[in-house]
């Protein structure tokens, strides 16, 4: 076997291609590069302004978010007195590293047995479940509970931050995190699970395999999975964890430098996960293509779900967080319970 | 205590209207994202165009100036002083200090102070903010930072787009 081949192996290796280069690390960095400026860019269009413009005009500004970038890097990490330095320099890391690892449960292609450069990997990546090989970092008949238990720890960790920076703000922000996650997370599982009722399943693959898109079979958990990521990431209205006006930037008060940028990349990176799962979930994922397309396919969807949970920033204004724990309980809630019945009935004729 | 513990909450006749409500306002929100109306002023291409009697930087006719330190007198931020060049006494400018109300223009016996239209300027030093009666002999003139022509516009309020911008000739 010659270099080149046995190279190609090893960087194509699904665990290893998914989580460092495609919609892994890499990957998610030009993505998060991207979706600020066009955060930035839609809030402005909406506002009647321009937004960043002045840095490369005829791309419409896109070179600003690599001088900011570059201005952030190399701008001095302050640590503040009386702060254990290792851990406070652990927190955003760990929170970006948390933040990333859904991805590796979340399936974004299927593998055909023949004719496509992942086939190689058919039967190491074979879901018994499905029939095909599974492009995922981890192949597991249970990966939509692998998901939202990786999901479910990112506040953890926000709350790890905040503690660590010792600092008003930021421990405001914590106790929000805490009240919010207790909602957001009900939501967010109470969907995904409607729709593993409906299809009989765990499989993320085998949702996105089966006939129907989950949008059709249960538009209300949807509707709930996504209101819940918007809660759960921080996006507007439920900017309540970082709210600038009031607390600064939350958890990440304390942070300069290049640790708020993993810190503000966390949130945005975290995002980013539940829109691929939402387009396995709901958007029908990489059907009709397979193989390479298939997972650029999933990805574009995903990308498109991501636009529009930062284009809500230029609809709304932030909720209190009362009125968001009050919306998730009263409202959210009951609608989720009906979307698990929803989910059982429908289930009925989906085999 | 039980009144502490009510926490104000509108009325919500009809959650399903509330529904619709937010979707009309994300609609909204997409009608404005596919048909953007902006209304910046791009400034340093293009600027309004200043009405007459814009009270902007101030010159000095020193041929005509007699020298009476009314100005100096008059002025409320103590921006005009006066300074003696060859036995004859002339008024110089600190514009750090000025707050352009134009009150020496108006004192003026002999009309020796004229306002001018320029009011965007950037100097590096304080220094430079300080005028003496040669530099303020002169209309104030200041290279744009595009190096190009400053296109001037003048505002006009427009039913649909709410402020337009049109050419203006001067």
């Amino acid at each position: 076997m010659d270099v080149l081949a046995l190279l190609e192996f090893y960087i194509l290796y699904p665990s290893f291609f998914v989580m460092i280069i495609f919609p892994g690390l890499i990957f998610a960095l030009i993505v998060l590069l991207y979706t600020i400026w066009f955060e930035r860019k839609i809030a402005a269009k909406v506002q009647m302004r321009f937004g960043p413009l002045y840095a490369s005009k005829r791309s419409g500004g896109f070179l600003q978010l690599v001088a900011d970038a570059m201005k952030f890097v190399f701008s001095e990490i302050i640590v503040p007195e009386q702060v254990n330095s290792t851990l406070f320099a652990l927190g955003p890391v760990l929170y970006l590293l948390v933040s990333l690892l859904p991805l590796a449960a979340i399936p974004l292609s299927t593998i055909p047995p023949t004719g496509s450069v992942l086939s190689m990997y058919f039967h190491e990546f074979y879901d018994p479940n499905v029939g095909t090989g599974i492009m995922a970092a981890v192949v597991s008949n249970y990966s939509l509970l692998i998901v939202l238990a990786l999901e479910a720890v990112t506040p953890v960790f926000v709350l790890f931050t905040a503690w660590v920076t010792n600092n008003r703000f930021a421990l405001l922000g914590a106790v929000r995190e805490g009240l919010l996650s207790v909602s957001y997370d009900v939501l967010l599982i109470m969907a995904s699970l409607s729709l593993a009722i409906e299809f009989h399943t765990l499989d993320v693959a085998k949702i996105v395999e089966a006939p129907i898109p989950g949008f059709v079979a249960n538009p209300f958990a949807a509707f709930l999975f996504l209101v819940g990521m918007l809660i759960g990431t921080g996006r507007f209205p439920f900017d309540i964890v970082e709210a600038e006006s009031e607390l600064v930037a939350g958890p990440y008060t304390e942070y300069s430098g290049l640790l708020f940028v993993l810190s503000m990349g966390g949130s945005y990176i975290g995002t980013f996960a539940y829109s691929i799962l939402f387009a396995d979930l709901f958007l029908g994922g990489w059907q009709p293509f397979t193989g390479y397309y298939g997972m650029i396919f999933t990805v574009f969807k995903a990308i498109l779900v991501l636009m529009f949970a930062v284009f809500m920033r230029s609809v709304y204004g932030r909720y209190r967080i009362d009125q968001a724990l009050r919306g998730s309980w009263k409202y959210l809630f009951p609608l989720a319970l009906l979307s698990i019945v929803i989910g059982g009935v429908v289930g009925i004729w989906i085999r | 205590m039980d009144k502490v513990n009510k926490i104000k909450e509108y009325e919500k006749k009809n959650p399903f209207r509330l529904f619709a409500d937010h979707v009309s306002a994300v609609a909204t929100g997409l009608k404005y994202t596919f048909k953007p109306t902006r209304i910046t002023l791009q400034y340093p291409e293009e600027a309004l165009l200043l009405p007459n009697g814009y009270r902007g930087m101030l010159r000095l006719y020193k041929d005509i100036c007699i020298g009476c330190t009314l100005c100096a007198l008059v002025c409320p931020a103590d921006a005009m002083k006066m300074a003696t060049e060859q036995g004859k006494k002339y008024p110089m400018i600190n514009y750090g200090r000025c707050v352009f109300c134009g009150f020496c223009v108006d004192i003026c016996p002999v009309d020796a102070l004229r306002e001018t239209g320029m009011h965007d300027a950037a100097f590096q030093n304080r220094r430079e903010l300080v005028f003496d009666p040669d530099k303020f002999n002169a209309d104030f003139q200041q290279e744009m930072p595009t190096g190009k022509t400053v296109r001037r516009v003048k505002a006009i309020i427009d039913e649909n787009k709410g402020i337009k911008y049109e050419p203006a000739d001067n």
